[in-house]
């Protein structure tokens, strides 16, 4: 079980990512979680969305540099040394994590080089893995807005 | 089927080139075009007689240039005595504007054309009737040379205003036979639904513009292949060789480029035909052409790089003897396989003034331009960047990324940058940095496209 991660190439400069994210509005694309990262002239912005066809399509008609990859997606329980444990779990695997940010609540996206293995591994784990239709579902609460 | 149905077919002229067979191109005059060396050479020797003896009775400022050097329109008995006559720059033009250098009284002038004047004044040209006439013999000379044919509906993709490239070639085609669709510049999506519409089969159009259009029609989801678009005229900036072929080949049309500047006439001092894509037949019976070494002035041996020099013959409102063009080219007078024996110079890709001087070394952007033409994952379009850090020069180049070889991998991405910039290293002798920037964040331009922009102060 594994979700789909879209990433954009953006120039780093002001009203870049605000472009894309517009768009997805208009397109009624829900990001559930996100992470960008520069090297001084130009990042890489990685999405989890609701939908991700359409979000690619959205990007595509843009004449953006993206591209879709699968990640792991993890929900994590809300209690201090959550995080320890199951980034533990992945150590004990032998599952290099390359990078991995955190979404909605508590759910993490884990990106690891060999999806299938790493799959496999965590299926006999105490983690929780999440698919692409659960993250459609809203959960923050707006409580705090 | 006669020749002329055939080039109506699309994909024929391109077809016909790359099998070898040129006999079903048209040329347009080939009393000229195919004339002997010796008897091309006879017929500039009287229009240079005749042209100097034109501009020395009636421009009072080239009759004080050539009294100065004691100079008479009788010394000129040769295409060599063309030497002892002086040079004219751009400076000439801009010193007596607007019509300092005109030869014919002003009611006897049709039309107006200047070049844009990033500085200072514009050039201002004029023209008369028999000069609107031979402009219009130029055009239909390179515009054949693509397969052009009478019947065709060419689209303007030019703005037309005071810029010789739009209504230059408005006439010529027009004369030709030519339905004109003068859509003028700017709005991609109308363009493109004014070819579905209209039946368009001959688009004119910057490069730059053209690969724009281009574009946009693939997100459309316009079918080109399908499309009524069978030539493109492309003109107004340099095209490099890589990007002529990304547009054949996404666009399915075939399409050549022309030469010319506003100060000898526009459009139409030389055309690209089929046969040597890398170079332009020259129009020798209206322009007279010489290729100097750009220090000196002095003419270059046969056949080497230097600088054109023109004068056009024949041209009656401002002739201008000696025109400094800036451009670097080569011209060779072998016959082509096309047919033609008028000299062939070989397309400009840099101009002596536009050469940048990075850290002692020159750098030419058309060098940035062939590099960026043989890396996978980048555009053709380019900008480069000049600055001064710490009393260095600096040269960035900002390469746009083709979305497909994006993959989020910033090691991927990092290792296009670096691969770009050794390459780029490797031509220039000079460490450049590169910047990777979004498809599309790199101007596309319906004139002139604007590569380079140097931020260094002139204080040294």
């Amino acid at each position: 079980m594994s979700v789909r991660q879209i990433s954009v190439f953006l120039e780093s400069r002001p009203g870049h990512l605000r472009r894309v994210l517009d768009a997805f509005v208009a397109a009624d694309v829900s990001v559930r979680g996100y992470c960008a990262s520069d090297t001084g002239d130009y990042g890489i912005v990685r999405f989890v969305v609701d939908d991700p066809e359409r979000a690619m399509g959205v990007l595509k008609n843009m004449g953006a540099a993206a591209t879709a990859s699968e990640v792991l997606c993890l929900r994590l329980a809300d209690e201090p040394g959550e995080l320890a444990r199951v980034m533990g779990v992945m150590a004990d695997c032998g599952v290099n994590v390359t990078y991995s940010y955190s979404l909605i609540s508590t759910f993490i996206v884990l990106s690891v080089k060999d999806l299938a293995r790493a799959e496999e591994l965590l299926a006999g784990e105490p983690v929780e893995l999440v698919g692409q239709e659960e993250l459609a579902e809203p959960l923050a609460s707006t409580d705090g807005r | 089927m006669s020749a002329v149905t055939d080039l109506a077919v699309k994909g024929a002229a391109l077809a016909a080139a790359a099998a070898g067979d040129f006999s079903g191109l048209p040329i347009h005059n080939p009393s000229v075009e195919c004339a002997s060396r010796e008897r091309i050479r006879a017929i500039q020797l009287a229009g240079l007689i005749e042209q100097v003896a034109w501009t020395y009775a009636r421009v009072p400022w080239y009759r004080a240039r050539m009294d100065e050097r004691g100079v008479s329109p009788a010394d000129i008995k040769t295409l060599e005595d063309v030497r002892k006559l002086p040079f004219t720059d751009k400076s000439v033009l801009r010193e007596t504007f607007p019509y300092g250098l005109f030869a014919v009284p002003l009611d006897e002038v049709v039309e107006l054309h200047a070049s844009s004047g990033t500085t200072g004044k514009p050039i201002v040209v004029g023209y008369n009737a028999h000069d609107m006439d031979l402009w219009a013999d130029c055009i239909m000379r390179l515009v054949q040379m693509a397969g052009v044919v009478p019947g065709d509906r060419a689209q303007m993709a030019f703005g037309y205003g005071m810029f010789t490239g739009g209504f230059g070639l408005h006439y010529g085609l027009q004369k030709l036979g030519c339905m004109m669709i003068p859509a003028g510049s700017g709005n991609t999506e109308r363009h493109i639904a004014m070819i579905e519409d209209y039946g368009t089969t001959v688009l004119v159009a910057t490069p730059s513009y053209a690969l724009h259009m281009c574009e946009v029609g693939e997100r459309l989801g316009f079918n080109w292949e399908a499309s009524t678009l069978r030539v493109g005229l492309f003109g107004g900036e340099p095209c490099p060789p890589g990007l002529k072929t990304e547009i054949e080949r996404r666009m399915h049309i075939v399409c050549t480029d022309n030469y010319g500047l506003t100060e000898v006439m526009g459009p139409g001092v030389s055309g690209e035909c089929l046969a040597s894509r890398d170079m332009q037949h020259i129009a020798e019976d209206h322009f007279l052409w010489e290729v100097v070494d750009p220090e000196t002035g002095d003419p270059v041996p046969d056949g080497e790089m230097g600088e054109l020099v023109l004068t056009p013959l024949g041209k009656q409102a401002i002739p201008v003897l000696r025109y400094r063009t800036h451009d670097l080219t080569r011209v060779i007078t072998e016959p082509c396989a096309c047919g033609r024996t008028t000299a062939r110079m070989q397309k400009v890709r840099s101009r002596s003034d536009d050469m940048l001087i990075i850290r002692g070394t020159n750098v030419f952007p058309s060098q940035v331009e062939d590099v960026l033409a043989g890396i996978e994952g980048v555009t053709p379009h380019y900008r480069i960047v000049v600055d001064n850090e710490g009393g260095l020069d600096r040269m960035t180049v900002h390469a746009e990324l083709k979305p497909e070889a994006f993959s989020d991998s910033f090691e991927e991405m990092e290792a296009l940058r670096r691969a770009i910039a050794e390459r780029l290293k490797g031509v220039l002798l000079v460490g450049v940095n590169v910047r990777l920037v979004e498809p599309g964040g790199i101007e596309r331009t319906t004139g002139k496209a604007k590569h380079v922009e140097d931020r260094r102060t002139s204080a040294t």
